[in-house]
């Protein structure tokens, strides 16, 4: 049996996960609005993701942090202060912060993207695989917050002048919002538009 | 509303829409989707009384956890510390306010939510489940139960003392405080305590006695 909820006329409440008849309009169990798809929010996650490319650009070519080292002043942006790190014989360090401030964002634009526009365009890839993708996405993408944390951490403490002084710069708040729009992307998707065109196709796919 | 048979053995899968058949699981299991992968439902172990002795744990850690120095600097012999919430406070000083209210929410305020929220919601299945004003707030509780701990990235912050302290050490000595300790029990603490917690069983609890 591959039956789909809305064959059956059932629909899940999306902020409680209680069974709900698709003729209702409010959950029986939380009062929340039921929507059998919300075919706005393919839209919606679009203008997000897109907004969110290009902060990224921004966040990338600005420097993130400003240090100042016994007069000496050094701008970083996010891959200098990887490269410097290496520098310095700090790679496991070096690639946790790639990981977090590089890989993972990109990741996450390009995988919702391809998401989205197997969606929009009904692009022949394997649904299992997209899916697993997303899951990925929805988890990985908290870790991204993992630079603003120290560079918070190190503002706080390093603050002693034209001696040793560290200062948050542009790119940490198109950074911010990268994070917070890519992860407001993944989360207002409906992702039960990718599976209703399953019935034209094979299962498996 | 629909047949009770359908209501009880049959559920949908809220990323792909397929109607499974629900079974019961043994202990430690979870039940996936078949098409898609999303985890459906695992078996509901929810002590009360456990999660609450978590919660009052959680509680007495978050205080000194947010408000004690978590690292300590000694550059050319003056020594500098910072709390948690000082961090938060120095970048949204410095003009990055977009900044500061990201950290204070992930770090401070989310975690803080989440602990307060789980614990009134489990005061009220104890003592306060007759009263409408009661149930009408874990009902509203409960609905803003995903969004809370989706806020809360204490674990992501205890990874950020490691980076930090190894980024500053290249030119400054750097010491851990009592803060660090008091942060990483809470991390592990509210860890245990979400793990415990099951929003499905808590909805069975509220629903459970109006019927």
């Amino acid at each position: 049996m591959k039956q789909q909820g809305k064959d059956l006329g059932l629909c899940l409440c999306s902020v409680c996960r209680q069974l709900n008849g698709s003729d209702d309009s409010h959950c029986g169990r939380c009062g929340s609005e039921l929507h059998v798809r919300d075919y706005s929010s393919l839209q919606k996650s679009w203008a997000l993701l897109i907004t969110a490319a290009i902060l990224l650009v921004p966040a990338n070519l600005y420097p993130i942090t400003v240090l100042t080292n016994q007069g000496k002043v050094r701008h970083d942006t996010i891959f200098s202060g990887i490269v410097h790190l290496v520098q310095s014989d700090m790679l496991p360090i070096a690639i946790i912060v790639f990981i977090a401030s590089i890989l993972v964002p990109w990741v996450k634009i390009i995988g919702l993207a391809t998401y989205l526009c197997a969606i929009s365009f009904n692009l022949p890839i394997s649904k299992k695989k997209l899916m697993v993708g997303f899951h990925i996405i929805e988890w990985i993408g908290r870790w991204s917050m993992l630079d603003l944390f120290v560079i918070s951490l190190t503002v706080a403490l390093v603050n002693m002048g034209q001696l040793l002084d560290a200062k948050p710069a542009p790119a940490a708040t198109a950074f911010a919002l990268v994070i917070l729009l890519t992860q407001l992307a993944a989360k207002v998707l409906d992702t039960r538009l990718l599976w209703d065109r399953l019935e034209n196709q094979d299962d498996t796919n | 509303m629909h047949e009770n048979t359908a209501e009880n053995s049959v559920i949908l899968c809220r990323s792909c829409d397929l109607a499974i058949r629900k079974r019961a699981l043994p202990t430690g299991v979870r039940a996936l989707c078949p098409r898609c992968n999303t985890a459906l439902y695992d078996t509901p172990y929810c002590s009360v009384n456990g999660m609450l002795a978590l919660c009052i744990t959680a509680l007495v850690f978050y205080f000194p956890a947010n408000f004690f120095p978590v690292l300590e600097i000694h550059f050319l012999g003056s020594i500098r510390t910072t709390t948690v919430f000082q961090g938060a406070f120095a970048v949204f000083d410095q003009g990055y306010w977009v900044v500061g209210i990201a950290v204070l929410a992930a770090a401070v305020v989310g975690p803080g939510l989440l602990i307060l929220s789980i614990l009134t919601q489990l005061l009220i299945v104890k003592w306060g489940l007759d009263s409408p004003l009661g149930r009408h707030s874990l009902k509203q509780l409960l609905k803003f139960q995903g969004l809370l701990s989706q806020l809360t990235m204490l674990e992501i912050y205890v990874i950020s003392f490691l980076v930090s302290s190894f980024q500053l050490s290249d030119f400054s000595d750097i010491y851990f405080g009592m803060g660090t300790f008091c942060f990483t029990m809470l991390f592990l603490v509210t860890l245990f305590l979400q793990r415990e917690y099951d929003i499905e069983h808590m909805w069975g609890l509220l629903m459970q006695e109006r019927h």
